[in-house]
C-alpha cells in the first residue's frame, strides 16, 4: 500500500477533471488526476469528437450526392462503414494521446485506476494504494440512462457506445430520444440510407430548443426521409431472431415498428455510485451531486463539475466548472458563478442547430417584454452560393433595456457562428452595440446582424 | 484627449443605470477588472440609499483640464471627480433641503481696532478677520448648540464638539477644511489652523479626516467686494453663514446718521433642523461677540 499526497486529487479525466487539473497546475497546485478508463472521458473518446468525425463523413457524403448541382460530376458514390468508424476511431485517439501530453507538461500526475473516497482528504486508488489532498475534485461524468426493458443488449439494442461502433449500417434503424444525441445519430445514419424513426415523449424534438427552431428541424429532418414520432412513448419490444418490433403509443394510437437495431438516448443519468459518497456528507439529488455556486458539494474540500454535478450536460460547461472550481480553491478573486443563460448548445445534424440563453417561450414565461427578429439563410448572400439556404437565426431582446436575452440559429455553421452572440451576452452587449459590429461580407455571420436589426425593424436585405 | 479615468461597464450597464437615474461612478464593478455589470446596477437599484452623503472628497491626483478644441465655438472641460461630487452635492442640497436665510448687519469697527491692536504684538503674523468671524461663531454655537446640527434623516443629530468648516476655493472647487474643537482655541491658534488648512487645501494635501464632518460652515467672499449672499447649505450640516464685506456705509446711530464699517452676513439654514428663531439667536449672539470683540478674549 502506498501513500502520496498532493493539494488536489482530481477523479475522472474527462473535459471538465483534465482542465482543472491543467488549470491547477498553472496556478502551481500539485495535483493527481485519477481516470479509470480513457483520459478526455466519453466526449473526447465516445461522444462529442467522434460523432462529430462521423458527421463530417455524413456531410461530405451528402455533398458530393449533391455535385452535379455545383458543375461538378464524382462518379459513382459509395462508402464504406468501416471506414468511417477507424476515422472517427482515430480522430478520438488523437486527442486522447493530445490530453495526455498535456497534463504531462503540466506535471499532472495521472494514475489510471478506479478511485474511491475513503475519508475526509482521502481516496483509494483500487489495487494501487491511498491518495491523500485537502481538496477533491469529483468529476466522474455521467452515463447513458437506461430505459426499463430497452437495455442495451449487445446486438438489437444500442447505446451510444454501440452506435458509434456499429457493426452493421442497419436497413430499419428506431431512435428512442430526440436530444442532441438521438438527432446527430439519426442524421449520421439517415444519410447514409438507414430508414431512421426518431420517437419523443415530448410534444416536439429537440425539446430544450425554441419553439419554432424545433418545427423548422422537424421539417427539414421529414424533407430527407426521416420518420418523427413526437408525443409517443414506447411501450413494448419484442426480440426476433434477426430484427425486434417495437410497440409505440401514439396519439391514442398503437404502432409496431420493425426496427434491425434501435439506438436508446434518452438523457443521461451522473456516475455518483461506487465512489464511496456514503463517506461523505454530500447531498445526491436527481442522479447528481449537490453543489453551490462554486462547485463546493456539502462536504468541506469536496468538490464536483460536470456531468456528476448536474445539468446543462455539456463539455464546455464542465471545463468551465473545472476552471471556477479550481480558482476558488487557489483563492482567486473576484470569480463569477456561471450564468447558465450564457452557456451555448450545440446540435451536429442537418442542419445544425446552436442556441444561446432563453427561447421565446422561456422570455415571456419570465415576464419580459420581447423584441423578436428573424432572418432567413434565403436571403443571405453567402448561403446562396454555398447552396445551404435551409435555416434561419432568430434574435430575442429585451425591449426595455435592450438586453440579448436569447439567440438561435437552424442552418450552415449554426453552432460556429453562436460563439458571436455568446460573447455578446458574456459582454452585456446590447442591439445597439450588435448593430454597431461590422459583419465581414460575404459571411453567413450577415445573418446574425440582420436578425439584430429584425428585431428593431431595420432588417436591410428582406 | 481626455485624461480622465475610464469608467469601465457594460453595454447593458450603462443602459440600466441611465434609465434608474443611477451613477456609474458611485458604482463598484464586481465584472473582470472591475468592470461595471448588470448585476452591479441590480443591486444598486434596490440598495438603500446611505443617510449622509459623503463629504466632498478631495482627489490628490487631479486630472489637468483637456485642451481646448481649436475649431469648435466651445470647450468641453471633463469633469473631475470632485467636480463631480460637488455638484451632485449641491444639486442635491439646494434641491431637497428646505433652505430659509437670515440677514444680519454687524459694525466692525471695534473688531478692527482689536485686530490693528493684536497684530502689531503679533508681527509678522497677522489674525485677519475671518479669524475673529470664526472665533465669534464658536462662541455663538456654544450658547446656542441648537444651531450645531445636522439632519440625520430619523433624528436631529445635535454635535457634541464645535467643528467649525471654512470654505476653501482651490483651482478644482471648493474644498471645507475642519477647525476642531473652536470654541476651544484661541485666535492665535485659530489663525495658524486656518492658514495651514488653506495651503495645504491649495496643495491637494490634505488628510480626508481634516475635511470630513464638521458641523457648521464659514464661506468668506467679503475679500471679494461681495456685500452679501446666500450660501448652499453642506449637508448634512444645518448651518452655513456667508460673509461679506466689511465696509464704511452710513448708518443711523441714536437718531443721527453716522459712519460705521459694517459687514452683511446671511445665514443659510435647513429648516428642517433649525427654527428661525433659533437661528437668530444664534446670529444676535454672534452679532454680539463682532461688536464687543473683548468679550471673545474671555
Amino acid at each position: 500500500m502506498t501513500e502520496s499526497v498532493s493539494d488536489l486529487i482530481v477523479i475522472g479525466g474527462g473535459p471538465g477533471g483534465y482542465v482543472a487539473a491543467i488549470r491547477a497546475a498553472q496556478l502551481g497546485l500539485s495535483v493527481t488526476l485519477v481516470e479509470r478508463s480513457h483520459l478526455g472521458g466519453i466526449c473526447l473518446n465516445w461522444g462529442c469528437i467522434p460523432t462529430k468525425a462521423l458527421l463530417r463523413s455524413a456531410e461530405l457524403y451528402r455533398l458530393m450526392g449533391e455535385a452535379n448541382s455545383f458543375g461538378l460530376s464524382a462518379g459513382s458514390l459509395g462508402f464504406d462503414l468501416d471506414q468511417i468508424v477507424a476515422r472517427s476511431r482515430a480522430v478520438a485517439g488523437r486527442l486522447q494521446a493530445g490530453v495526455r501530453h498535456l497534463l504531462k507538461k503540466n506535471k499532472v500526475t495521472v494514475i489510471e485506476g478506479t478511485a474511491r473516497l475513503i475519508g475526509p482528504g482521502q481516496v483509494a486508488v483500487e489495487g494501487q494504494g491511498s491518495l491523500t489532498a485537502p481538496h477533491i475534485i469529483l468529476a466522474t461524468g455521467a452515463r447513458a440512462r437506461l430505459l426499463l426493458g430497452f437495455e442495451p443488449d449487445g446486438r438489437f439494442l444500442w447505446s451510444y457506445r454501440e452506435a458509434l461502433t456499429p457493426d452493421i449500417l442497419p436497413r430499419r434503424l428506431v431512435v428512442i430520444g430526440s436530444g442532441a444525441i438521438g438527432i446527430e445519430f439519426a442524421s449520421f445514419f439517415a444519410a447514409f440510407g438507414s430508414e431512421v424513426t426518431v420517437i419523443e415523449a415530448l410534444d416536439r424534438i429537440l425539446p430544450v430548443e425554441d419553439h419554432e427552431i424545433s418545427a423548422l428541424a422537424r421539417t427539414a429532418f421529414e424533407r430527407q426521409g426521416l420518420h418523427i414520432l413526437t408525443g409517443a412513448t414506447v411501450t413494448g419490444l419484442t426480440k426476433h431472431e434477426h430484427d425486434v418490433e417495437i410497440t409505440v403509443e401514439s396519439g391514442g394510437q398503437t404502432l409496431r415498428l420493425p426496427a434491425d437495431r434501435v439506438i436508446v438516448a434518452i438523457g443521461i443519468t451522473g456516475n455518483v455510485e461506487n465512489i464511496g459518497l456514503e463517506t461523505t456528507q454530500v447531498r445526491v439529488e436527481k442522479g447528481h451531486i449537490a453543489t453551490d455556486s462554486l462547485c463546493r458539494t456539502d462536504q468541506p474540500g469536496l468538490y464536483a463539475i460536470g456531468d456528476v454535478a448536474g445539468p446543462p450536460w455539456l463539455a464546455h460547461k464542465a471545463s468551465h466548472e473545472g476552471v471556477l472550481c479550481v480558482e476558488a480553491i487557489a483563492g482567486l478573486p473576484g470569480l463569477h458563478p456561471i450564468d447558465p443563460k450564457r452557456i451555448p448548445g450545440c446540435t451536429y445534424g442537418h442542419p445544425q442547430v446552436a442556441s444561446v440563453g432563453l427561447t421565446e417561450a422561456a422570455a415571456i414565461a419570465q415576464g419580459y417584454t420581447i423584441r423578436v427578429g428573424r432572418f432567413p439563410f434565403a436571403a443571405n448572400g453567402k448561403a446562396i452560393a454555398l447552396g445551404e439556404v435551409d435555416g434561419l437565426v432568430k434574435t430575442l431582446f429585451d425591449s426595455t433595456s435592450g438586453e440579448l436575452l436569447g439567440a438561435h440559429i437552424i442552418g450552415p455553421e449554426a453552432t460556429e457562428m453562436i460563439q458571436g452572440y455568446a460573447i455578446a451576452t458574456t459582454l452585456e452587449a446590447t442591439e445597439a452595440d450588435l448593430i454597431a459590429t461590422t459583419f465581414p461580407h460575404p459571411t453567413l455571420s450577415e445573418a446574425m446582424h440582420e436578425a439584430v436589426l429584425a428585431a428593431f425593424g431595420r432588417a436591410l436585405h428582406i | 484627449m481626455s485624461s480622465e479615468p475610464r469608467q469601465f461597464a457594460s453595454p447593458l450597464a450603462r443602459r440600466l443605470a441611465a434609465a434608474a437615474g443611477i451613477d456609474l461612478t458611485k458604482l463598484t464593478g464586481s465584472g473582470p477588472h472591475g468592470r461595471i455589470v448588470k448585476a452591479d446596477v441590480e443591486k444598486a437599484k434596490t440598495a438603500t440609499p446611505p443617510p449622509h452623503p459623503a463629504p466632498i472628497a478631495a482627489s490628490p491626483t487631479l486630472p489637468a483640464p483637456a485642451a481646448p478644441a481649436a475649431s469648435a465655438g466651445y470647450t468641453d472641460l471633463p469633469l473631475t471627480p470632485m467636480r463631480r461630487t460637488i455638484a451632485r452635492r449641491l444639486t442635491e442640497a439646494k434641491a431637497t433641503i428646505p433652505h430659509f436665510y437670515l440677514t444680519v448687519d454687524i459694525e466692525m469697527d471695534a473688531v478692527l481696532a482689536l485686530r490693528e491692536q493684536l497684530n502689531a504684538r503679533l508681527a509678522p503674523d497677522k489674525l485677519s478677520v475671518n479669524d475673529f468671524i470664526l472665533r465669534a461663531v464658536a462662541l455663538g454655537l456654544r450658547a446656542v448648540p441648537e444651531a450645531n446640527a445636522a439632519w440625520a434623516e430619523t433624528a436631529i443629530r445635535r454635535f457634541t464638539d464645535i467643528d467649525i468648516a471654512v470654505a476653501v476655493a482651490t483651482p478644482e472647487g471648493l474644498i471645507t477644511p475642519i477647525v476642531r474643537q473652536a470654541d476651544r482655541k484661541g485666535l492665535g491658534e485659530i489663525s495658524a489652523e486656518v492658514k495651514s488648512l488653506a495651503t495645504r487645501a491649495r496643495d491637494g494635501a490634505l488628510k480626508p479626516e481634516e475635511y470630513q464632518g464638521g458641523g457648521f460652515t464659514i464661506s468668506n467672499l467679503g475679500m471679494y467686494g461681495v456685500r452679501d449672499f446666500a450660501a448652499i447649505i453642506n449637508p448634512p450640516q444645518a448651518c452655513i453663514l456667508a460673509v461679506g464685506s466689511a465696509d464704511p456705509r452710513p448708518i443711523v446711530k441714536a437718531g443721527a446718521l453716522a459712519v460705521a464699517t459694517v459687514m452683511s452676513v446671511t445665514l443659510s439654514v435647513d429648516h428642517r433642523t433649525v427654527d428661525g428663531a433659533t437661528a437668530a439667536r444664534f446670529l444676535a449672539t454672534t452679532k454680539s461677540m463682532l461688536e464687543d470683540p473683548l468679550r471673545m478674549m474671555l
